[in-house]
């Protein structure tokens, strides 16, 4: 009893702050999803007013749902893809490996807005590096983050910019598999591609399926690099609905309704993350 | 547990030798000397900002400005503090971006600055949600009367809501033609005779636009945008004063948005596109794509003179009001400021007025000249640009003149005053954009900015706000 009177004393900062910071506005953000509340004036109850005019009576609620589920369906698997071979291709034994791998980490050490501001130059339709290099292979490219067409997109690929972290993940995975495996592969005739698709990706799915859980609840919170590079635009093309809830609490000092919209999100992001912990069984093997 | 806890100790020990006591020991002091000289730093660093006369009043003062102009707003502060004996001026720049939130939330935590200098459009909603004082409850009736008669219209437009002032201008901010007469020239053009009617600035515009061997802008005539501003000029308008409502859909509206959505149309959206994404706009004074020649004709603020004097002072230019075109309004535009605020809640605030009115003028109109000249704006009355200081400027800056001839204009229009202002603002600038880039027509877009709008002042009164 009294070593865990301890325990707690030394947790207590963190717990407090943890109570304080996390859990108090969270359960308040549920009182004030029922009111009109300006941060000014004290909260007025108005029942489900917020709920009912986001659900029925805002199409840019709409617009920024709709862009942030396109974002997550296409840059999640898009990114789980790109670190999973990034990270086969870095578990080779190769002379200088570990710079390789630390070439590829390193973009995940450097702040969000800091990357964001470099791509924004990147991605310049004009001076940028991007078209620079089309326009050498007689390319004309794109206005990227300024075209309504190819603003998403641009984010998408700029996602791929962070997926060292995932990697470092995915190798830690495939240091896991035990040789037995592959040598019984061996044995019975498998070839390179054989051994990954029997071998190395059922082996994986477990940190797969890891990596795709956080990617999604991680794409439906995408706001920085939205907020800096495009701020919704253009033609509310990169609208996406953190970068919007944060308008409406923040520009339009709307807590009441910016609440209500982050428990829309909760749901939505709740619900999601069900539906692919039912179909884990089927695709997710635990062994080895 | 203690027996597990020794057990994993002991196994641990089987396969790991522990630290020697010496290394231990090591680690223990160099961890200490972290802490003690951690500590050492953070008490002995100087705090953000130490107070120069700790016997006054202080008067806690926020504004937004940095760079260059956080010491133009320093060196005022700083002249105040020395020009009398109760009060302390602290100013302390706080980043633009973020401003607006640290400011309600201090209000809301209940210990907000003393005054705030402000340039965003926040006069109504705050004032409405009584989050601001009156500030002409601080004035006599006669110096209120006083302030009515001798302010600029546009300054009371911006500083008044619903019959109560609640900002005082310490710079009015109005827009206009800079030109570049060597360009002008190389093209034919007569920069003595600066046209007086936009078609034809326009039609000068295209024979200035310079191409590259793709096609591309690499010079801009002149390119016209940005409907709030243009607005007027057709002898439109966002709001009527009479009724006191958001006006949108309107035949003058409308033409001037078709105007300038035409204008996008003919040079070719992608090519607008690309030649503005190209343009260095990170905000610093350098910047400015007329000083780089990438404009012939652009349409900016006046404080675009000081910054030309310091930045460019080889660079020959010449200004003009924008000119209407055939049926519009002459000395028109829209034009914002910046205002000094006193919030509800604030504990000095007869020392904050008294900075204010230092500041602005209101109290000593020809000491508060030099102020405006150094920042390079425009006064909040006629009497401030009467002192001699002020017409040293004008003297040594004539380019100046054309925004003071243009201050008294009552063609010069603000942001409605709406306490949903910013939400307004935001949805004309997402119409303006549907337009420019020919996603939508002008009159669509038009219409869905007033479908849009009316949505929100349905839901504002259903919420009764």
């Amino acid at each position: 009893m009294q070593s865990n009177r301890t325990g707690y004393a030394f947790i207590s900062p963190w717990l407090l702050g943890f109570l304080i910071f996390t859990v108090f506005p969270f359960v308040a953000s549920i009182y004030l999803s029922f009111c009109r509340y300006d941060i000014i004036s004290p909260p007025a109850w108005v029942g489900t007013a917020n709920y009912e005019e986001l659900l029925a009576k805002d199409p840019r609620l709409w617009k920024a749902l709709w862009n942030t589920l396109y974002y997550a369906s296409v840059a999640v698997p898009l990114g789980i893809v790109a670190a999973f071979a990034l990270a086969l291709l870095l578990n080779l034994d190769v002379k200088g490996m570990s710079v390789y791998r630390t070439i590829f980490f390193l973009p995940n050490i450097v702040p969000a807005v800091a990357t964001s501001i470099v791509f924004v130059w990147i991605l310049n339709p004009q001076i940028g590096l991007v078209n620079g290099l089309l326009r050498h292979i007689g390319v004309e490219g794109p206005a990227w983050l300024n075209d309504t067409k190819w603003a998403m997109r641009s984010l998408i690929m700029m996602s791929l910019w962070g997926v060292g972290g995932s990697v470092i993940i995915y190798l830690a995975g495939l240091k896991d598999i035990p040789a037995s495996l592959y040598e019984a592969a061996v044995v019975d005739g498998a070839g390179t591609w054989d051994r990954v698709r029997h071998v190395t990706i059922p082996m994986m799915t477990p940190v797969i399926f890891f990596n795709l859980i956080m990617g999604i609840i991680g794409a439906f919170q995408y706001f920085t690099q939205a907020f800096i590079m495009t701020a919704g635009g253009p033609e509310d093309s990169t609208l996406f609905y953190a970068l919007y809830l944060f308008y409406r609490a923040w520009r339009y000092l709307d807590m009441g309704y910016a609440s209500a919209m982050a428990w829309v999100l909760f749901v939505v992001v709740t619900t999601v993350t069900a539906v692919v912990f039912r179909t884990h069984r089927k695709w997710v093997h635990y062994g080895g | 547990m203690a027996g597990e806890y020794s057990a994993t100790v002991s196994s641990r020990g089987l396969d790991q030798a522990p630290p020697s006591s010496g290394l231990r020991r090591l680690v223990v002091v160099l961890l200490n000397l972290l802490l003690v000289g951690s500590l050492v730093l953070f008490f002995a660093l100087p705090g953000p900002q130490e107070r120069s006369y700790p016997q006054r009043e202080p008067v806690r003062f926020w504004h937004m400005w940095s760079g260059e102009w956080k010491d133009v707003v320093d060196g005022i502060a700083a002249e105040f503090n020395k020009s009398q004996d109760k009060y302390e001026v602290i100013a302390l720049s706080v980043p633009g971006a973020s401003a607006d939130y640290k400011f309600l939330l201090a209000v809301a935590g209940g210990d907000p600055p003393d005054c705030m200098a402000q340039w965003n459009q926040v006069i109504p909603a705050w004032a409405d949600q009584g989050m601001l004082v009156p500030l002409d409850t601080l004035m006599s009736p006669a110096e209120w009367q006083d302030f009515q008669a001798s302010a600029y219209p546009v300054a009371l437009k911006i500083g008044c809501y619903k019959g109560h002032l609640y900002g005082v201008t310490t710079g009015i901010n109005i827009w206009g033609c800079y030109y570049n007469p060597a360009h002008l020239r190389d093209a034919g053009l007569d920069p003595d005779n600066f046209p007086t009617d936009l078609d034809e600035v326009w039609a000068w515009g295209q024979k200035l636009n310079r191409y590259d061997e793709n096609g591309n802008l690499t010079r801009m005539g002149f390119l016209p945008g940005w409907c709030q501003m243009y607005v007027p000029v057709f002898g439109g308008s966002f709001y009527d004063p009479g009724a006191d409502q958001v006006t949108i859909y309107t035949p003058a509206n409308l033409h001037a948005l078709t105007w300038l959505a035409d204008k996008h149309k003919e040079l070719g959206y992608d090519k607008v596109v690309r030649f503005q994404s190209m343009l260095n706009t990170g905000g610093f004074s350098t910047e400015w794509p007329f000083i780089s020649g990438q404009y012939s004709i652009t349409v900016d603020g006046q404080w675009r003179v000081e910054q030309l004097a310091k930045y460019a002072p080889d660079l020959k230019y010449r200004t003009a009001p924008i000119p209407p075109p055939k049926g519009g309004k002459p000395l028109a535009g829209w034009s914002n400021g910046n205002f000094m605020i006193i919030p509800k809640g604030a504990r000095h605030v007869a020392g904050a007025w008294e900075f204010i009115k230092f500041w602005s003028g209101v109290e000593n109109p020809e000491r508060a000249a030099k102020f405006y000249t150094r920042g390079g704006w425009l006064p909040l009355s006629p009497k401030i640009a009467r002192a001699p200081v002020y017409q040293e400027y004008l003297r040594k800056y004539p380019q100046f003149k054309t925004f003071l001839d243009v201050l008294p204009s009552e063609n010069i229009q603000t942001s409605a005053p709406v306490p949903y202002q910013v939400f307004l603002g935001d949805m004309i600038g997402r119409a303006d954009d549907f337009a420019m880039r020919g996603t939508l027509a002008p009159a669509q877009a038009l219409k869905d900015l007033e479908r849009n709008v009316a949505q929100e002042i349905e839901r504002r009164r259903r919420f009764g706000l």
